[in-house]
């Protein structure tokens, strides 16, 4: 026999339904509260961590790296403002701040010699170099950091890279891919010729010497016509480890 | 680093092309520059006074990366000196050119101060015993290239600090301070 839906059946429905989202709301509630205590307990261990490692953080550029990363993971991240916790207990702020000074400052000092491209190792050496007083060295990754800062002031400092190499640049020229194929041959040995670039990038003559004489414009490039074969060679400061010493004199 | 003597060089002599003069015009001036002051430098502590633009000047040839500086380079780099007063040219072909690490005025002041030092105020030197006596031995004046010197007493003599007079018996000339 088939029964039909009768007012009990609906009331016991209805009750259930509520039953159930009272449930539900508890259920949440459970989690998002022991979410909460996690991420308290999180935050509470990862400033534990900080302020035990203070020190390690400011003075080993290793374990400072591995920390900007454990923090990116977690999405924190200590460079956002200079006020506030991270700022007032690593100091990381103005230790950023300061190496974008200094970055600056060498990237000026060097123009005249490599036209305003220099190798990220480069920078660094001579960072490292410049801080020797003060403790604690310096990596490539800060230098990375400090120059992502940089970039806030528009200054048009930015970080290419050309083959396995990074290089600074510090001046608005656009470099074509023309160029940062040029550049990526030349790291080989310090210099390329127009017939080496013709033959290993397949190019025609014009397109070679054009690119080659805009680089030379730019301060990029020097040439050589001493070598005994008697072909014109050309040369990038920005790849060779002379740029910065040239500075240093 | 590469040394000549006991004179360090600096990075740039290594790198090729430093020897060939660059077209573009920042680039150029930052390698005159350079070069400029290597001269200026090589000679002051080798105590060269005249370097010969076809000689064998160490500075215009690097054996370890096989490059040497053009006539053009070499007169150039040397043009800038001249420019500057750090150097002169001896003859009107710029084949010879005395180098000038210290200005014509400081010599004169290096000699004025020698003269002070020795208790010389009124003596009487020729210029051979100011190049080689014993009282300038040690001094900067000890070897001074005679062109250079004659040209600093000059200075002094025409503001009255002393007289240039000939010998009669000898070829050398004299001079009498009167500080």
């Amino acid at each position: 026999m088939r029964r039909r839906p009768g007012i009990g059946g609906l009331q016991n429905a209805a009750t259930a339904r509520d039953q159930y989202r009272l449930l539900g709301e508890n259920v949440a509630k459970i989690r998002t509260d022991l979410m909460k205590e996690q991420l308290a307990t999180f935050r509470s261990q990862l400033e534990e961590f900080a302020r035990k490692h203070k020190n390690d953080i400011r003075k080993n550029p290793a374990f400072r790296s591995q920390f900007h990363e454990m923090c990116a993971k977690v999405g924190v991240d200590p460079l956002a403002s200079n006020k506030g916790f991270w700022a007032e207990l690593l100091g990381i702020g103005d230790f950023y701040y300061e190496l974008g000074v200094q970055i600056v400052d060498i990237c000026l000092a060097t123009r005249p010699h490599n036209g305003g491209l220099i190798n990220l190792q480069e920078l660094c050496n001579v960072l490292c170099q410049r801080r020797k007083s003060d403790r604690g060295g310096v990596s490539e990754d800060d230098c990375l950091r400090a120059i992502s800062k940089l970039k806030a002031l528009g200054s048009g400092f930015e970080v290419i890279s050309v083959g396995k190499k990074k290089l600074v640049r510090s001046v608005p020229t656009e470099l074509n891919k023309d160029h940062n194929e040029i550049l990526e041959l030349a790291q080989a040995q310090g210099f390329v010729t127009v017939d080496e670039v013709e033959r290993r990038l397949s190019w025609t003559s014009g397109r070679a010497i054009d690119a080659l004489d805009t680089l030379l414009d730019e301060g990029l490039a020097m040439i050589d016509d001493g070598h005994r074969d008697g072909k014109r060679r050309y040369w990038f400061p920005c790849v060779s480890s002379i740029s910065t010493s040239v500075a240093d004199t | 680093m590469q040394k000549l003597g006991d004179f360090k060089l600096p990075h740039f002599f290594n790198y090729p092309p430093y020897f060939t003069l660059q077209p573009v015009r920042d680039t150029r001036d930052k390698q005159v520059q350079l070069w400029k002051e290597l001269i200026l430098d090589y000679c002051r502590t080798q105590k060269i006074f005249v370097v010969g633009l076809e000689e064998d000047f160490p500075l215009f040839s690097n054996p370890v990366v096989e490059r040497s500086l053009s006539h053009e380079a070499r007169e150039a780099f040397l043009l800038a000196l001249v420019s500057e007063g750090r150097a002169e040219w001896l003859d009107k072909g710029h084949r010879k050119c005395l180098i000038l690490w210290h200005r014509i005025q400081e010599w004169a002041d290096i000699i004025l101060s020698f003269v002070k030092d020795n208790g010389l105020e009124d003596s009487v030197m020729t210029v051979e015993e100011i190049r080689s006596g014993a009282e300038s031995r040690g001094t900067e004046l000890h070897g001074i290239d005679r062109t250079i010197l004659m040209r600093a007493l000059r200075l002094l003599e025409q503001k009255g600090k002393l007289a240039i007079f000939k010998g009669t018996s000898t070829d050398d000339e004299g001079v009498k301070f009167s500080l």
